[in-house]
This record gives C-alpha cells, sequence and structure tokens, in this order.
C-alpha cells in the first residue's frame, strides 16, 4: 500500500462516528475484548466486530487470540501517517529541553 | 473571522518548565547562534534577534524537501518573548517532510526560583481533504493526546544506550 492509500485507509477508518468511538476506546485501555466493546455501545457484537476488522486493516489496531478469547489494543504506529510532524516535534522538543537545561547548568553553576 | 476560527483546524505543541536561572541567561540561550547550536543540535545560518530578520536551519531531507526549515524572527521583547516562523516541508510528502508552516513562540517570565520558559509550536494542520475528517474535532484531539502518551511510554521503554 502506498503512503497516501495509507492515509486515505486511516481517515475512512476515522471518519464514521461510531468505529472513531470504538478507535478511542480501544486506545483508553490496554487491551479490550469485542465483549467488552459491545457493553454499552448500544450497538451489536456484530458491528462492533465489523469496525474493528476495518480498524484493523487501517493498521489502527492489532489483536492478540488468547482461549476464546480476542483481545484488541491501539497500534501506536497507527496514526503516524497522520501525524508525523506533531509527533516528530513533540519528542524534539521534549528533548531540546532537556539540552537545555544542561546547558544552562553547565553556563551557569 | 476570527482567529479562533483560522486555528481551528491546527494543533499546538506546548511545553512549560521551570529553570532555575535568570530570564536574561535562558534568553542568552535562546538568541545567540552558538549556544542555540548547542542545545537545540542544529546551528542557525543568518541568526539575529531582530524582528523581520531570516534565518534557517538545516535538518534531514525526504522526498522533494531538502530539509531546509526557514525561518524568520517575528516578535522580539528582550529576555520576555521571542517569536519566528518555522517553515518546511513539500506538498509531495506526507508524514515527516510534509509542508509545514508553523510559528515557535518562546515566553519568559521570571518566578520565585528562576524563569518559566514556555514553549508554543502552534500551526500544525490536520489533514483536511476529507470533509468527513473535519468533523472529527475533540474526538481527534483526544486521540492525538493518548498516541502522545503511548510514544512517550514507548520512548522511556526503551533500553538506554
Amino acid at each position: 500500500m502506498t503512503e497516501a492509500a495509507t492515509i486515505s485507509a486511516v481517515m475512512r477508518a476515522l471518519a464514521d462516528p461510531t468505529r472513531r468511538a470504538v478507535y478511542e476506546r480501544v486506545v483508553g485501555s490496554d487491551e479490550i475484548t469485542v465483549v467488552e466493546l459491545t457493553r454499552g455501545s448500544g450497538v451489536t457484537q456484530g458491528a462492533i466486530s465489523q469496525h474493528l476488522k476495518l480498524l484493523k486493516q487501517a493498521g489502527l489496531v492489532a489483536e492478540r487470540p488468547e482461549g476464546r478469547n480476542v483481545y484488541y489494543r491501539a497500534e501506536p504506529k497507527g496514526l503516524a501517517p497522520l501525524v508525523d510532524w506533531m509527533s516528530h516535534y513533540g519528542v524534539f522538543w521534549r528533548d531540546r529541553f532537556a539540552n537545555l537545561r544542561t546547558l544552562l547548568k553547565e553556563i551557569d553553576p | 473571522m476570527n482567529d479562533v476560527a483560522l486555528k481551528s483546524g491546527t494543533q499546538d505543541i506546548v511545553f512549560d518548565e521551570v529553570f532555575p536561572h535568570a530570564p536574561e541567561t535562558i534568553w542568552r540561550t535562546l538568541t545567540t547562534g552558538e549556544l542555540i547550536g548547542r542545545w537545540l543540535l542544529m546551528s542557525p545560518t543568518g541568526f539575529e534577534p531582530v524582528e523581520g530578520k531570516r534565518f534557517t536551519f538545516q535538518t534531514t531531507p525526504a522526498g522533494a524537501w531538502d530539509g531546509i526549515i526557514d525561518c524568520q524572527v517575528l516578535e522580539v521583547m528582550p529576555n520576555e518573548r521571542l517569536a519566528y516562523a518555522w517553515e518546511g516541508g513539500h506538498e509531495g510528502n506526507v508524514g515527516y517532510g510534509s509542508r509545514l508552516d508553523t510559528v515557535v513562540t518562546w515566553t519568559l517570565s521570571r518566578v520565585e526560583n528562576g524563569t518559566r520558559l514556555r514553549l508554543v509550536h502552534s500551526g500544525f494542520v490536520l489533514p483536511k481533504n476529507d470533509a468527513a475528517f473535519k468533523n472529527m474535532s475533540d474526538g481527534w484531539k483526544q486521540v492525538v493526546r493518548k498516541l502522545d502518551t503511548i510514544a512517550a511510554e514507548q520512548d522511556s521503554a526503551k533500553p538506554l544506550h
């Protein structure tokens, strides 16, 4: 898949409000099952499964089968095509603040 | 159109920390080319703390982008506030190296035990071509916040070299 295709897959996956809500709940938990996601969602388990399938295809969630359950978790790299500049500078400035603190200690002990 | 409407499609990065040094000392590290190079790990070319002054940084190129960050000093209030435009990237790139039209603002305020230094890097544009995507608003912000947390946890989980 090309980068542009990846971006549109991610955007398509998140454009649907229900699917976005499912994704945010997955992001908000370490790992979560379809049953837990269905509880209180007002949507059927089949619908949740469909949303998860699309989120997985878009690279936004990963799954781990264990016994009779499948656990879903957010794929940290999933949103990378969309937020790269922001995540780049998030890390960049945090590191530079640390450098600045060290430099200040050197020139003004 | 007001400011809020203009900026509704962008995100800011904010860092805010207290340093046990006088504002004058911190100001020097933010406005002296040689010192900037030592903490930013990129040396500016042509920087002077003078409003309107243009300068550049050279960073890693990507695709059709040569890796040059074009900056222009927008505001200088000695020992209090420094703002510069921070532009680069190319329309043909996605993610790192995509078009970047942002502003970096440093604000220094004297506090009891030193100086509060606040950095706002503003103007990160979210993907805007998909009409449906525009409706994400708050949901998106929440996702970005979470992602940042995940990224930070991953970073700290990396073994030390």
